[in-house]
């Protein structure tokens, strides 16, 4: 087999595991990030990681798994790829406890398991209250061991800038910059793959982290790579306004039994126990989030007329609070002042996750040969909806799957010199360009961010409507005339140029599709059809965004 | 309103670099919301490093009036009305080389965690009873608090500061492989244990909390006490 010459970008949950996998079969891998993987938005998972592991007695199966996700996912995920996340669950935990993550253990000493939303047995496998950091400090420590066989190579503060193509538009590299020295450097590859993580600052600062700013994401578009049902954000039912941000306050407080209400005539109404008797407070993720908004918006029985409910976690014991959500806790006391032993938390749904990105295969093949694409920043398994607790399972499978395609791929070997050369300059031209005409006259990039972000949240919320849609994409057009001012900056430059653009292929999608499904509500659509089971697929060509509806489980065909 | 003085010690080239602000509006804020409202009010960018904002990342990691604190779990208002007369001094942490403002190169902890050797080997051994401590030592976020108040770490000499001991902890107890445990042990002598004159303080500033204490006393336990103990039953 031949050794390969892969580029990660990206250090998170995804790029850390397709690195170890890639290393583990002697591929070189070079593996950037703009900062230490510790600083990934991977350990604020909380919640747990899903898998059939039947360890509860509840005759729990990998098809009951694949059905939920695909229930869940309101049928628009990729099939093909679900079956696999699905059948390989119970094997990655069985890595992840063997490779030294401590899972919290049942009395039996068995990896115990949860209530989690959207799925009605006991399938979410955790570690205390931060899975993911626990995760995530066993995949790192066993990465060291190939950092310090020289197989993997680490970039810390650097940050993408574009791909490089060859003339059959096939990957043969990416050029990228050290976001505090400036450096602008080009890396051949034989494959690139991106892990990236979700969109978050087109929408501002929404409940994750900072660093995940959808930068790559945008500039791949830019590059004619087709991305992804971009329509479907995931609203988390239950988050909180600090002074800092939006923070989450994790579905385990809902698993573990935690209860939503508001006050209807004097008394406390359980609205989504009266709704939904089976599952109540933990439906698929969309449904408790619509249903809060109801309340709120349609009922006009938010907490004192606010967009608020409240989620009472005080009745549970007190033990199960402060250990086992002891970050619902920490989170209450520290930015809230509130003891939610004692008082309940006000909620209400906030940005989360994204379903959408860029546009992969069952085999995280994007539309461009050699480049692989996982975690949050790849959109195919969840669809219209993710359930709690299959995120930190599709980052970690993605990671396995594309170092597996990885290893199976043949070389070709090429003389790439120029092409490589070309591009480095392109980049070098352009940040010259910058360098020669910045004024701090110009409108500042933390003015722009903030607009992109108020025409973002305000058109794409938990309802859409095409009026609204189109009047956002009209903004976003005089948004991109401005001159900016990056305070010395060429990477917020760079960025906040290529979010604008990224945010009218937000519009486009929504616009185009004409239903309502999981996370994606018309106001004129609002019934489901059948004519939109499909994925929403969206490509620049010539200046010109492109959508069409592909068939969810379409190979790449390379 | 309250007025709140900011001033910001670093280093550029070399050089001591200090940025003066001021800041009214509300103050029950963490320093890092802080930041960023001076950097908007004042269309600045002083450079820092954050990225979840609620104590999770461990990338805020500062000097804030001196102490070595996560910028976004630390308010303003507690730290500096009643304590510090209205001034605030945010420096970078001064063990490191500063890369940008407050951004500072960490990446000799990683170097020293390689160079120790700081995977397992075989598959990890779980033994239920120990997974709440192992879990509690997994939190550690590599922010260089403890490594920065510590009066043995200089991050020159052998001595690799209490991340060894709270890395090594875990790993020993999870290793199989008894050359693999032999060595482990050799370098918790050499990289913490002859270097380390308890000043406890570690325990103290840790932001996750992690009992640094308990994690260093098994490892000198597993690495030079026992060793000790054998002897003397074998003179008897």
């Amino acid at each position: 087999m031949d050794t390969k010459n892969v580029l990660v970008i990206g250090a998170g949950l995804s790029g850390l595991t397709c690195s170890v996998k890639l290393a583990e079969n002697g591929n070189n891998v070079r593996l950037f990030s703009p900062s230490p993987s510790e600083r990934s938005q991977s350990v604020m998972a909380m919640g747990g990681i899903n898998a059939a592991l039947n360890n509860k007695g509840q005759d729990d199966s990998t098809s009951q798994h694949y059905t939920d996700t695909i229930n869940g996912g309101q049928e628009i995920n990729n099939h093909k790829a679900v079956k696999k996340l699905t059948d390989d669950a119970p094997e990655i935990i069985e890595w992840l406890d063997s490779i030294g993550t401590s899972f919290t253990r049942d009395e039996n000493g068995n990896i115990d398991q949860r209530y989690f939303g959207g799925q009605k047995k006991q399938r979410t496998a955790y570690a205390g209250a931060r899975t993911g950091k626990q995760v995530l400090t066993a995949i790192n420590t066993m990465l060291r061991k190939y950092e310090h066989e020289n197989l993997v190579k680490r970039y810390i503060g650097w940050r993408f800038l574009s791909l490089i193509l060859n003339d059959m538009s096939e990957c043969v590299g990416a050029v990228l910059i050290n976001e505090f020295t400036e450096e602008i450097q080009s890396f051949e590859a034989d494959c690139v793959v991106i892990a990236t993580g979700g969109m978050n600052k087109v929408f501002g600062k929404i409940s994750g982290s900072l660093q995940n700013d959808a930068g790559t994401t945008a500039r791949l578009l830019q590059q004619e790579i087709q991305l992804a049902n971009l329509e479907m954000i995931q609203f988390h039912p239950t988050t909180i306004k600090t002074p800092v941000k939006s923070m989450l306050i994790t579905e385990a407080a809902r698993g573990e039994g935690g209860r939503l209400y508001t006050i209807k005539d004097g008394e406390k109404w359980y609205f989504m126990e009266e709704w939904y008797p089976e599952l109540g407070a933990l439906m698929p993720r969309d449904v408790v989030s619509r249903s809060i908004y109801k309340v709120c918006n349609q009922l006009n029985l938010g907490i004192n007329g606010e967009n608020i409910v409240y989620l009472d976690v005080s009745f549970l014991p007190e033990e199960t609070v402060k250990v086992k959500l002891d970050e619902v806790y920490e989170v209450c006391t520290q930015y809230l002042n509130l003891d939610p032993t004692v008082d309940p938390i006000p909620v209400y749904p906030g940005i989360h996750y994204f379903m959408g990105g860029i546009l992969t295969d069952d085999a995280h093949k994007t539309s461009i040969k050699n480049l692989y694409a996982i975690g949050e920043c790849s959109a195919q398994y969840h669809g219209a909806n993710r359930l709690g607790g299959n995120s930190l399972l599709g980052a970690i499978h993605g990671g396995y799957i594309a170092a597996e395609e990885i290893n199976r791929q043949t070389v070709t070997s090429s003389n790439n010199n120029e092409i490589i050369r070309k591009e480095l300059e392109k980049q070098m031209e352009k940040y010259a360009q910058w360098k020669d005409n910045q004024t701090s006259e110009y409108t500042s990039s933390y003015t722009v961010e903030e607009e992109l972000a108020s025409i973002m949240n305000n058109a794409m919320g938990i309802y859409r409507d095409e009026e609204t849609l189109r009047e956002a994409m009209g903004q976003l057009e005089q948004l991109e005339n401005e001159k900016i001012y990056s305070h010395e900056s060429y990477y917020e430059y760079v960025l906040i140029k290529s979010l604008i653009h990224l945010s009218k292929a937000f519009l486009i999608s929504a616009i185009n599709r004409k239903e309502s499904r999981g996370a994606h509500q018309r106001i004129e659509y609002p019934e489901k059809s059948d004519k939109y089971r499909k994925t929403t697929v969206i490509q620049e060509k010539n200046n010109e965004m492109i959508v069409s509806f592909n068939d969810t489980d379409e190979k790449m065909g390379w | 309103m309250e007025t709140l003085k900011i001033t910001i010690l670093t280093q550029e080239n070399g050089e001591e670099v200090i940025k003066e602000y001021e800041y009214t509006g509300n103050l029950n804020i963490p320093v890092t919301t802080l930041l960023e409202k001076v950097n908007h009010g004042n269309n600045t960018k002083i450079h820092y490093s954050s990225s979840c904002l609620q104590g999770l990342c461990g990338s805020c990691a500062m000097l804030i009036n001196g102490w070595p604190k996560l910028a976004c779990k630390t308010f303003v208002n507690e730290e500096v009305m009643t304590k510090y007369f209205h001034k605030i001094t945010i420096e970078p942490l001064s063990k490191f080389p500063v890369i940008k403002d407050l951004i500072i190169d960490r990446s000799k902890i990683y170097e020293n965690m390689k160079e120790a050797q700081q995977w397992l080997d075989e598959k990890a051994k779980i033994n239920p009873e120990h997974i709440p401590f192992e879990y509690e030592v997994s939190q550690c976020l590599m922010c260089g608090c403890c490594l920065e108040s510590c009066p043995n770490y200089n991050g020159e000499d052998n001595f690799m500061g209490v991340v060894l001991p709270v890395s090594s902890s875990k790993i020993t107890a999870q290793e199989t492989s008894d050359e693999k445990l032999k060595l482990h042990k050799q370098i918790h002598k050499k990289h913490f244990y002859n270097g380390c004159v308890k000043s406890l303080v570690c325990q103290d500033v840790c932001p996750m909390e992690i009992p640094t204490q308990r994690a260093i006393s098994q490892m000198n336990y597993k690495s030079v006490w026992h060793l000790f103990h054998l002897f003397n039953r074998q003179e008897k």
